[in-house]
């Protein structure tokens, strides 16, 4: 072979290959901030030389395709701190919304026993002022109502977590349903040609996006890709997507089972769900028992020193506080006295006696029943709620540090980069002139043979 | 090596830390706190809750001690005036015996004597605010009433008992003693000693006007007694007002050490975040709009 139609076809198939590139590169820029969008370059081969006797004839460029830039290994590690990161956020702003609740603002638990330990230490100088008793009566009202609203505050949270594991689970169903859609178009001959291209983009984005929302494993079988929850609950295999469902269990909370009916809310971990479900079955509970064996002890304390001693009506000194029989002692905890008058100041039945004033206030800040002083008590529960509250921030900060790193790394594999698109331009630009100035002059050279011997001009 | 190319969400993320610095900063001069809310600082939080509860009790026993002082105080100069009355009732006891009086003069002695009881009794019935001192517990009705069926002539209406005022964590101070134990002691009773000196100085008798002049004289002590008490109470309340005036300066000095910001460093720290801030804000704008397209000769 050889020859001036080798040599057109050559430089046709020189135009192809800058045309596809320019065409990549185009892409590439359009492309530059599409999310979850994987820069592609033109997958470019040198054909097989042409032997003809001795003369060696070039074969050309052939186009195989366009392959995305991907790095695997980044995705499963960004997905993998994702739902970390998501899971301690959840627990972050439900914290932070928390331990508004304990911060010394005058409404909180800690303020209203300060107002309530001063009334009575107030009494003690002005016993027989029934203003004074009235506004000890106020204070422990206050105090009972700093309590109820703490608790209610709590359980409010717990409620906000509960309804976030619903829309979560709602969430995760339709991304999975998506992502099994996104696995049908992705068939072995897609994968071999384009490497995955945008469906393949695509359904990493839904991959992200989902691990953001629960803790994902994934690997790869006949099937495609099988995606499954960290303990092995499946959610996509290959073309099929498994929903899972919300139940109300026996607390009144969402349950999360899985296709089967398995109940899996206990062993979820990681993502928007599992940090859910953390705070409103372990977080927030630690803290409702912890005020919960405040409210009770406290009550009891001040109960028993009131029946130490007698009222302004000459009876025994009956209980301050009353405590539900069922459910929460915080959020139940009122005042069972309805005057100034039924606080037990006096020790010898004589209406200016004080002498139980000692046995209340020893109440309010001696040792209740568990050893601790009531400030005390309350001072572990804001120490556990801030450092609750703290931790969470500090690890998402870490965690979000080390995604940004690897979304870096994995950006410098696949991102696009406009200096070097720009420059690939010029460099296909060049090469497709190049390659039609070939074509224009084969061109002359054909009509310069077909002209031969035709000339006037021997 | 290739770089990452789309940097925007680094200096979106660099320039929120900032701005994020600069708003702590700014509410920590603002409120002049460190830490506003428990997870600033759990442990110091905590603590704080003692300390406030600690500060608030110090100031509630500070004003506890400010209204006893005051009871205290009108009962001791009740009492020393009561002195003074009986020390003149017991000159008179001594005028009465030393039998140069006729019986007018005696009648007109008994009469004074009898005025002093009235008066020692209206003292002893004295109330600030609605609360009777001498009354014991019982503080609610005058402790001394007139009733005829009694040798004195009156009647004690309080008890025997004490109060005493909480004004520190485990410390009250005892701040009264019932009428029972100062004017009406059984074996040594005011009021009983003026009535039977009014008697005797009426009837005549010498012997025992002279009788019942000591027992007078005698009941002075019992008074006097009474004022060692008030004044021992009054040296307790005042120098527990000091100590707690120096609490409160430690509690707060405490709270400002737990969760009080320091001005100048927070004031440094701020200009120096206002600093970087600028600067991340100027890299960024320098940076953002660079490629290799502003370099580049557009195709004529």
């Amino acid at each position: 072979m050889g020859g001036l139609n080798t040599t057109l076809l050559v430089a046709t198939q020189g135009l192809s290959a800058a045309e596809a590139a320019l065409d990549s590169a185009s892409n590439n820029i359009s492309n530059a901030n599409t999310p979850g969008y994987t820069r592609e370059q033109v997958q470019l081969s040198e054909n097989p030389e042409y032997l003809n006797g001795d003369t060696v004839t070039g074969g050309g460029v052939t186009v195989n395709g366009v392959a995305s830039v991907r790095a695997q290994l980044l995705n499963l590690q960004i997905q993998q701190q994702t739902s970390l990161q998501s899971s301690v956020n959840t627990q972050s702003s439900n914290l932070q919304s928390i331990q508004d609740l304990f911060s010394s603002t005058g409404g909180d638990i800690g303020s209203m026993l300060n107002a309530f330990s001063s009334s009575l230490a107030a009494l003690s100088a002005n016993p027989a002022n029934s203003s004074v008793q009235d506004s000890v009566v106020t204070a422990g009202q206050n105090l009972a109502q700093s309590f109820n609203s703490t608790a209610s505050g709590l359980e409010g949270a717990q409620t906000a977590a509960d309804q976030q594991v619903t829309q979560t689970v709602a969430q995760i169903n339709s991304l999975t349903s998506q992502i099994a859609q996104l696995n049908s178009q992705l068939t072995p001959t897609v994968m071999s040609q384009q490497n995955g291209g945008t469906i393949e983009d695509q359904r990493d984005q839904l991959v992200q996006q989902l691990s953001g929302l629960v803790g994902i494993s994934i690997t790869q079988s006949s099937d495609g890709e099988v995606i499954t929850t960290a303990n092995g609950s499946p959610l996509v295999m290959g073309n099929r997507s498994f929903a899972l469902q919300t139940t109300t269990g026996s607390d009144g909370f969402q349950q999360v089972l899985d296709a089967n009916g398995n109940n899996i809310t206990a062993s979820i971990q990681g993502g928007q769900l599992g940090g859910a479900i953390q705070t409103r079955d372990q977080i927030i509970p630690g803290f409702l028992d912890s005020l919960n064996a405040l409210a009770t002890q406290f009550a009891d304390s001040v109960n028993g020193a009131q029946a130490k001693g007698t009222d302004s009506t000459g009876a025994t000194g009956q209980p301050f506080f009353s405590i539900p029989s069922s459910g929460s002692a915080a959020a139940g905890l009122s005042v069972a006295l309805t005057s100034g008058s039924q606080v037990a100041i006096s020790s010898d039945g004589s209406t200016g006696s004080n002498g139980n004033i000692t046995n209340l206030l020893a109440a309010v800040n001696g040792n209740m029943s568990s050893g601790q002083t009531p400030a005390d008590a309350y001072g572990d529960i804001v120490y556990d709620v801030g450092s609750a509250a703290s931790n969470a921030t500090a690890q998402s900060t870490a965690l979000g540090d080390n995604i940004t790193q690897l979304t870096n790394q994995q950006s410098s594999v696949s991102g696009v980069n406009l200096d070097e698109e720009t420059t690939n331009l010029i460099r296909y630009q060049t090469a497709y002139e190049a390659a039609a100035r070939v074509v224009s002059t084969i061109q002359l050279l054909n009509t310069v043979t077909l002209e031969m011997g035709t000339s006037q001009s021997y | 090596m290739r770089v990452n190319p789309n940097f925007v969400p680094d200096i979106v993320s660099d320039l929120q830390q900032s701005q994020s610095t600069l708003n702590t900063l700014l509410q920590e001069v603002a409120t002049g706190k460190s830490v506003n809310q428990p997870s600033d600082n759990p442990s110091a939080s905590s603590q704080m809750v003692q300390n406030s509860l600690e500060s608030s009790d110090a100031a509630t026993y500070t004003q506890n001690i400010s209204s006893t002082l005051a009871n205290v105080q009108s009962a001791s100069s009740v009492l020393s005036s009561i002195v003074t009355q009986l020390s003149q009732a017991v000159s008179l006891g001594t005028e009465g015996a030393n039998g140069t009086n006729n019986s007018t003069d005696l009648a007109d002695l008994s009469q004074q004597v009898q005025s002093i009881l009235s008066t020692v009794v209206s003292q002893a019935n004295t109330s600030v605010e609605g609360v009777y001192l001498f009354g014991g517990t019982a503080s609610g009705a005058a402790p001394y009433t007139v009733n005829a069926a009694s040798p004195s002539g009156y009647k004690y209406n309080g008890n025997s008992d004490s109060n005493s005022v909480a004004v520190g964590d485990n410390l009250s101070v005892q701040v009264n003693l019932p009428g029972s134990q100062i004017f009406s002691n059984s074996s040594n009773s005011v009021i009983g000693a003026l009535s039977s000196l009014a008697s005797a100085l009426s009837s005549g008798d010498s012997t025992q006007i002279e009788s019942a002049t000591a027992a007078v004289d005698s009941s002075i002590n019992n008074v006097s007694q009474a004022q060692g008490f008030y004044s021992n109470a009054e040296s307790q309340l005042n120098s527990q007002e000091t100590f707690l005036q120096q609490e409160t300066v430690t509690l707060s000095t405490q709270q400002n050490n737990l969760v009080g910001a320091d001005e100048a460093t927070v004031a440094t720290e701020l200009s120096q975040a206002e600093t970087d801030n600028s600067a991340a804000l100027a890299a960024a704008a320098k940076v953002l709009p660079n490629t290799l397209l502003d370099y580049l000769v557009p195709p004529s």
